[in-house]
């Protein structure tokens, strides 16, 4: 073991390889802080790049995008309240909320220490633990699946401050979203209507970008004032010690169900975000709070996120299943470059393997050097007066949008997302439990009718498993409790 | 003050019910062996439920305070309408017309038109921007942009 990590970092540390980490590094900071591009389309986008290169200098590059993009996508979440991609989203809640009280230093120092933190010790799990663990979440049966899925989209309803009838609402139509398409079982179109575009389904890229990135841009046109935008010095960049205090808890914690939610397929860093949000809000002395700028808010879903990212990996790199999204588009750069996930690839290609990990651990390193120091050159991107900025937003979209799929037709989706996006938020719904069931929705669906043919058409099989039932009995009780709080608040109010 | 919630819940009501007849249309197959539209079709149904009691509660809540607030009052509609104009026209015809071309004439709609900068500004903000853009797209990261109109041209 301990020759092999040796050994992966000699593989890190040539100079080649630690300039591509650099570079990926980079780039993906840069993209993480500019809203409209995530990281599926980032490396999507520069993954033909890295053909000419030697497997493991792409592969290295590419993660370090991965994780760039989570350290960039916090920055813009609390300076600009618009998530950089989709695992920020909860980082907007509170982030935001400090920085408009002139705390955003300590929001991004301890996002970004707490994402090292955490990035580290994931890294060290994925070393030690990947084969044992891959094992155990693939024991996991399509009951389990399930259960997990529908407690990842119950928690994310629970925890929008809206209403979360219309969450539900949301996460519903998300579902349905996800079955726009081949259905993979029978084959058949759904909801297609014949329409090229829709064919191969709703890409998850056009659809964040819209939902997040061009409707924020078009609610931010609506009026002429300058938009809202944290403008006062940034100071105090370390957090105090008050705050590590505060924070120290939530990094812990974050980081842990991080880490196993990243390896559990369907689950994933947005997963990971947002259900360290509500473990916080439910450990925490002052729940109330929660919303309005309290640090542990934005330590633990970022630790989570983090950690995820390399719990993701996991799963790709010792059995060649992706996780999430990324890990396929990660699983597509591997084979190109000839390598099978698997494993096997430990034994075959062990400077992929190991030399891949132990970059991780440099690049999480050479993020946290970057992020701090440069936060003043990532705000002064983001100061760029915004009659500039929105249409290189725009433009920024629109060709990642297309350069998914190579087809137009993923630009228009976007597009009406961006609509939609705009829409719901001046009637207030929430766009995060649609993406999540949109994202969920397949493989959630795959995992009812496999366990309905197991059970021979019996419902019990998800009650009688006791993990199943666990996460059913969780997602009743984040289901039920807001309706007995909230009728006990109002026959307080009526007494 | 609803919020626009009737609106929106009948809106997600007629939505639940489209859903409701096109799953059903796929087919729900049996429990034992679920259909493509199983999983659809209660979905639809639990939507349906939701907006349903959505504006219900809305209704209620208008009969006793009146009627709501305007959503859009205060609001540039305008220019965002001009805007999304523009950028779904840039998506329809990107394939047909190509990158640069439409590229520009985007820029140019916006700067120009739309932020009212001088034409100076507006054609070289436009025609930088869309000759970084290309050179970090195209000839960088080599993703295939539309060549469009411009095919004959190889560079």
């Amino acid at each position: 073991m301990i020759d092999s990590v040796v050994y992966g970092f000699q593989v890190a540390l040539q100079p080649m390889n630690l300039i591509y980490c650099f570079i990926g590094v980079l780039i993906g900071t840069l993209v993480g802080v500019l809203p409209g591009l995530g990281p599926s389309a980032t490396i999507a986008i520069l993954l033909p790049s890295t053909f000419r290169l030697p497997p493991v200098s792409g592969i290295i590059m590419l993660a370090g995008i991965w994780y760039g993009v989570m350290y960039g996508g916090s920055t813009t979440s609390i300076l600009v309240n618009i998530p950089g991609e989709p695992s920020s989203v909860v980082t907007c809640l509170d982030g935001y909320q400090m920085a408009k009280k002139g705390r955003a230093g300590p929001a991004l120092g301890i996002s970004a220490f707490g994402s090292f933190i955490a990035g580290t010790f994931s890294i060290i799990g994925l070393t030690l633990m990947g084969p044992a663990l891959a094992g155990l979440a693939l024991r996991f049966g399509p009951p389990e699946r399930f259960s997990l899925m529908v407690v990842g989209i119950t928690v994310l309803t629970y925890l929008t401050s809206g209403s979360m009838r219309k969450s539900l609402m949301m996460a519903c139509f998300g579902l349905i979203l996800g079955g726009v398409g081949i259905d993979a079982i029978s084959g058949i179109y759904r909801f297609t209507y014949n329409l090229q575009a829709l064919l191969d389904g709703l890409g998850l890229v056009p659809a964040v970008m819209g939902l997040f990135g061009i409707s924020e841009v078009m609610l931010n046109l609506e009026t002429e004032m300058r938009r809202d935008f944290v403008t006062s010095r940034i100071e105090h960049l370390l957090p105090t010690l008050k705050d590590w205090a505060d924070s120290i808890g939530a990094i812990i914690r974050g980081t842990v169900l991080g880490f196993f939610l990243g390896i559990i397929p369907g689950g994933g860093a947005i997963v990971a975000s947002f259900a360290s949000y509500a473990i916080e809000k439910k450990v925490s002395k002052h729940p109330g709070k929660f919303g309005t700028g309290v640090i542990e808010a934005v330590a633990g879903p970022e630790a989570a996120n983090n950690a995820a990212a390399g719990g993701a990996f996991i799963p790709l790199l010792t059995l060649g299943i992706p996780p999430n999204v990324v890990m396929a588009i990660f699983l597509g750069a591997l084979m190109i470059h000839g390598l099978q996930p698997g494993p096997l690839l430990m034994q075959n290609a062990p400077d992929v393997f190991w030399g891949t990990i132990v970059s991780m651990y440099i690049g999480n390193g050479m993020l946290l050097v970057l992020n701090l120091p440069l936060i003043g050159l990532w705000v002064k991107v983001l100061r760029v007066p915004y009659h500039l900025l929105y249409p290189l937003i725009f433009l920024f979209c629109l060709i990642g949008s297309y350069s998914v799929r190579n087809t137009a037709g993923d630009v228009v989706i976007m597009l009406i997302f961006g609509v939609l996006g705009y829409l719901m938020k001046k009637f207030q719904y929430e766009a995060a439990p649609m993406i999540l069931a949109m994202v969920l929705g397949p493989m959630l669906e795959e995992a009812l009718r496999q366990s309905l043919l197991m059970s021979f058409g019996s419902f019990t099989i998800f009650v009688t498993r006791p993990i199943s039932l666990g996460f059913l009995v969780t997602a009743a009780i984040l289901l039920i409790t807001p309706m007995i709080t909230q009728r006990r608040k109002i026959s307080h109010l009526e007494e | 003050m609803d919020k626009g919630d009737l609106r929106s819940g009948i809106f997600w009501l007629i939505v639940s019910i489209f859903i409701i007849v096109q799953s059903y249309g796929l087919g729900l197959g049996a429990l034992n062996h679920p259909g493509p539209g199983f999983l659809f079709f209660f979905t639809g149904i639990f939507l349906g439920i939701l907006s349903l009691s959505l504006v219900g509660e809305a209704w209620r809540k208008r009969r006793a305070e009146g009627i709501s607030q305007r959503i859009f009052e205060k609001v540039n509609i305008r220019k965002i309408l001009f805007v999304m104009i523009g950028v779904f026209l840039y998506a329809l015809l990107l394939e047909k017309v190509g990158f640069i071309v439409m590229t520009i004439a985007l820029l140019v709609f916006i700067f120009g038109f739309i932020e009212k900068r001088g034409w100076l500004y507006t054609a070289l903000a436009s025609v930088m921007i869309t000759s970084a853009a290309y050179l970090l797209f195209q000839a960088w990261l080599k993703t295939q942009l539309p060549r469009g109109i411009l095919e004959f041209y190889r560079f």
